[in-house]
């Protein structure tokens, strides 16, 4: 409410993100996990002083410093765009909490492009152990970058003791801390497995192709090994009330109320086993049937199944964009009482500017569905409120829109899985004529199929 | 006596099997096939997919038949209960109505992918004939299990389809009347559609999906002339088993996952129950897989000379089909100009079958 905010018709704000933060969370994951597999197959190479193994890194180091270095660095300026205009009041709160830590993060992205670009340029210009120390240090440097941002992102969830101390070192060593560092890490193995399958299975002498095939595969097992358990402790560390979600949506799944998130692990659970499947008939069982399509297509379902795991992370968390602390549409959780009661409209730089320009009621209304609807909702795209309104007139509008105003679940039953409406009765009332005019137009239609009906009948 | 002692001791439950289903020798025949590499060799998979869709649907199909009513009062119920009542009921649904869609299109896909790399020439023009009335069962197996929900948009698009049907010369009426139970769609035709669904087609598509793949095994897998026309050393080829076995599976694995993740993500719902005495809500329409042909008969004027519309329409897309079942005997390989206007025949159909379908979707 604080900052102008970026309408993004059809397929709203967060999609926005989320498209963006998906690409760069699957090359950021690789970009680690890929580094991991340089320095280990690296030493492997050394170690064995196995020439074809060297030549088949440098093949597979092009691409992997292109697509690291520049759609990465692409994408993460993306996120921070996107996020900075579609949620400005969330992102300015993580950067006052944050700036050490990311400033952290800067320091080691910088390390770890520098020493991309050093690690691609010095084959065969430098000696082969100093070399293999410019992996080691790309990997230290990428993971490093990892243990910052992880602390960032699982805060959001389960902020831990960092509610009642505000210490940002208590935010980034929250309780989901440790399992996701570990489960991104497998994953991160996983992935770099993945791309080393694309580029073993272009490698021509039959015989090295088998062999690179499958040791790529086995990049993959440990995700599928060490994973369960290690989901088993995050999901044993996330907030009650999220698992719950979890179940309710499960129950409901049939019917299509509040089973998102329930949909979006089932999809997960989906796409892992189908990689499981995968990497089992294909690259360990037939290696010299494993082509270059196949491999695409395998990177193409990991990119999936990493899109909806994050996709069902992100959901875990809502209706806050901090968990109990700050709610999805940027009003924090203690704010809402005092907004109830004193009004939204006068509040906040940016929505109070907008309302006093305007004498217009649907305008007023406007300004407050775009604070507090829009970080959910579009008008007819995703989560379109002309679906959700259905032919609700101004009227049974006011008595839905009051009902949404409780946080006690027995009077509100989208309490906990949609923010409270923070307005006073007046705003209920502005917010309602603006919904009025959404859905218009499916209210005449209505009213007019209902006239033909009933003369039909007579 | 010393050999069977020996044949034992060899092998534990693989010698033990290998005597009872001569294990070695199926491989043998099955490392004998061979499939040819070539740049549009991507189109074999098309039947392996079709055929797990079809185990799919069968076992979904299953699980739903104990739970669904086919009667005139309780079946719309009885799929709501499925959906929302039933645990993962709704994940069952939903991949039998989305596997349907996907196994119709799979079918269509593989039956323009045969057409125009010309497997139907001979030897295998049984093989293109029991793949083409396969088509046919698909398309019978989805008009039949439409109207089973007995929602209001089912009701009426199973309407206007019987009545279409109708009006097919001499056999139409008796068709319809038989379809119906009667001369109004009701409890006797929700019972005929049920019993044709789960009884009549499975058999049909089991016998004939069995001697599809028989025709397959006797000929081989056809070869585009393209790659015919290469020196025998440039040929290539790979093992049937395990090399292009395995690799089915991957594609199978990925058909299953598509269908799983449009299961998961956009279930398949139900509309308001059906009832027989309203009016038919306005933009009825087919299912996407008869909407070329719905659009088709829709745009032709009520009379074309001497003869009604409707009934001139249904000659033309019966002359379609005819051309399809025609094609082996008329395009032998022999002659290039025949060759030509097969192509070009089944050029336009496809185009014409895209072209009126998005036309019925946006009108």
């Amino acid at each position: 409410m604080n900052y102008p905010l970026w309408v993004v018709p059809y397929l709203g704000g967060p999609w926005v993100i989320g498209i963006v933060a998906i690409i760069h969370m699957f090359i950021s994951h690789f970009a680690v996990g890929g580094g991991m597999f340089l320095a280990v197959a690296e030493e492997m190479a050394y170690r064995r002083k196995d020439e074809r193994i060297y030549d088949f890194l440098k093949m597979h180091s092009r691409f992997f410093v292109i697509i690291t270095t520049v759609a990465g660095a692409v994408t993460g300026v993306g996120i921070w765009f996107s996020i900075a205009l579609v949620s400005p009041d969330g992102i300015a709160s993580l950067i006052q909490t944050f700036s050490l830590a990311w400033a952290e993060e800067y320091l080691f992205f910088v390390a770890e492009l520098a020493t991309a670009f050093a690690y691609y340029y010095t084959w065969d210009k430098i000696s082969r152990e100093a070399h293999l120390k410019l992996a080691r240090y790309y990997m230290v440097f990428s993971i490093m970058t990892l243990v910052i941002i992880n602390g960032i992102l699982t805060f959001m969830l389960t902020p831990g003791r960092w509610l009642q101390t505000h210490n940002w070192i208590d935010g980034v060593f929250n309780p989901t801390y440790w399992p996701s560092l570990i489960i991104r890490l497998l994953i991160m193995c996983a992935i770099a497995g993945m791309y080393a399958l694309v580029t073993s299975s272009r490698i021509k002498d039959p015989h090295f192709r088998t062999a690179m095939v499958r040791y790529s595969a086995t990049w993959l097992l440990p995700v599928f090994l060490i994973g369960p358990l290690v989901t088993f402790w995050f999901l044993h560390q996330i907030p009650q009330a999220a698992l719950h979600n979890i179940f309710t949506g499960i129950q409901t799944s049939g019917v299509g109320n509040f089973s998102i998130l329930a949909r979006a692990l089932y999809c997960s659970l989906l796409l892992s086993g189908t990689i499981i499947l995968f990497a089992f008939f294909g690259p360990y069982l037939n290696p010299r049937g494993f082509s270059f399509r196949i491999a695409l297509l395998f990177m193409v379902v990991g990119f999936t199944a990493t899109g909806t795991t994050e996709w069902m992370r992100e959901l875990l968390r809502k209706p806050f964009v901090v968990y109990n602390y700050m709610y999805s549409n940027g009003i924090r959780k203690t704010d809402i009482k005092e907004i109830t009661d004193t009004g939204f409209l006068n509040k906040g730089k940016w929505a109070k500017t907008l309302a006093a320009a305007t004498n217009d009621e649907c305008k007023k209304g406007e300004v407050v569905f775009r604070y507090q609807c829009m970080s959910c909702h579009t008008i007819n795209g995703y989560r379109s409120m002309k679906n959700l309104l259905g032919d609700r007139n101004e009227e049974s509008l006011v008595g839905f829109l009051n009902m949404l105003k409780e946080t006690d679940k027995e009077k509100n039953p989208y309490s906990g899985i949609m923010p409270p409406l923070a307005a006073n009765q007046d705003e209920v009332k502005l917010l309602a004529k603006y919904l009025a005019t959404i859905n218009e137009k499916e209210r005449q239609s209505n009213q007019a199929v209902g006239d033909r009906g009933g003369k039909g009948t007579m | 006596m010393v050999g069977d002692t020996q044949k034992h001791k060899s092998g534990g439950l693989m010698g033990f099997l290998e005597e009872r289903l001569s294990l070695t020798e199926l491989r043998h025949l099955a490392e004998k096939k061979k499939v040819p590499v070539h740049s549009q060799s991507v189109w074999y998979y098309l039947g392996g997919i079709a055929a797990i869709l079809f185990m799919i649907m069968v076992s979904s199909g299953v699980l739903l038949m104990v739970y669904y009513v086919p009667e005139i009062q309780a079946a719309h119920a009885s799929i709501l209960k499925i959906n929302s009542g039933v645990d993962f009921g709704w994940f069952f649904r939903s991949m039998h109505s989305w596997g349907a869609n996907i196994l119709i299109m799979v079918v269509m896909a593989h039956l323009f992918s045969t057409f125009f790399m010309k497997a139907y020439r001979g030897p295998r023009e049984l093989t293109w004939l029991t793949g083409l009335v396969l088509m046919v069962v698909c398309l019978a197996f989805g008009f039949t299990g439409y109207l089973l929900p007995w929602d209001t948009v089912s009701f009426f698009a199973t309407k206007i389809g019987i009545e279409v049907a109708e009006k097919t010369p001499l056999i139409g009426p008796i068709v319809a009347h038989l379809l119906r139970g009667g001369d109004a769609i009701g409890q006797s035709t929700i019972s005929r559609f049920f019993v044709i669904h789960v009884a009549l087609l499975p058999i049909c598509l089991l016998a004939l999906g069995g001697l599809h793949v028989f025709f397959v095994q006797v000929h081989g897998i056809s070869e585009p002339s393209k790659f015919k026309l290469q020196d025998e050393a440039k040929k290539m080829y790979e093992k049937f088993f395990p090399d292009f076995f395995f690799k089915d599976i991957l594609v199978w694995i990925l058909a299953v996952n598509v269908l799983f993740v449009l299961v998961t993500l956009m279930p398949w719902g139900i509309g308001p129950e059906a009832d027989p005495f309203a009016a038919a809500p306005a933009g009825i329409k087919p299912e996407w897989y008869f909407l070329a042909p719905f659009q088709f008969l829709k745009l032709v004027p009520p009379m074309v000379g001497p003869i009604e519309g409707e009934l001139f329409g249904m000659g033309l897309l019966g002359l379609v089909g005819l051309g399809f079942v025609l094609v082996p005997f008329f395009d032998t390989g022999k002659s290039k100009t025949r060759s030509m206007i097969a192509t070009i025949f089944g050029v336009a159909v496809l185009l014409g079958l895209i072209g009126f379908s998005v036309w019925g979707a946006l009108s």
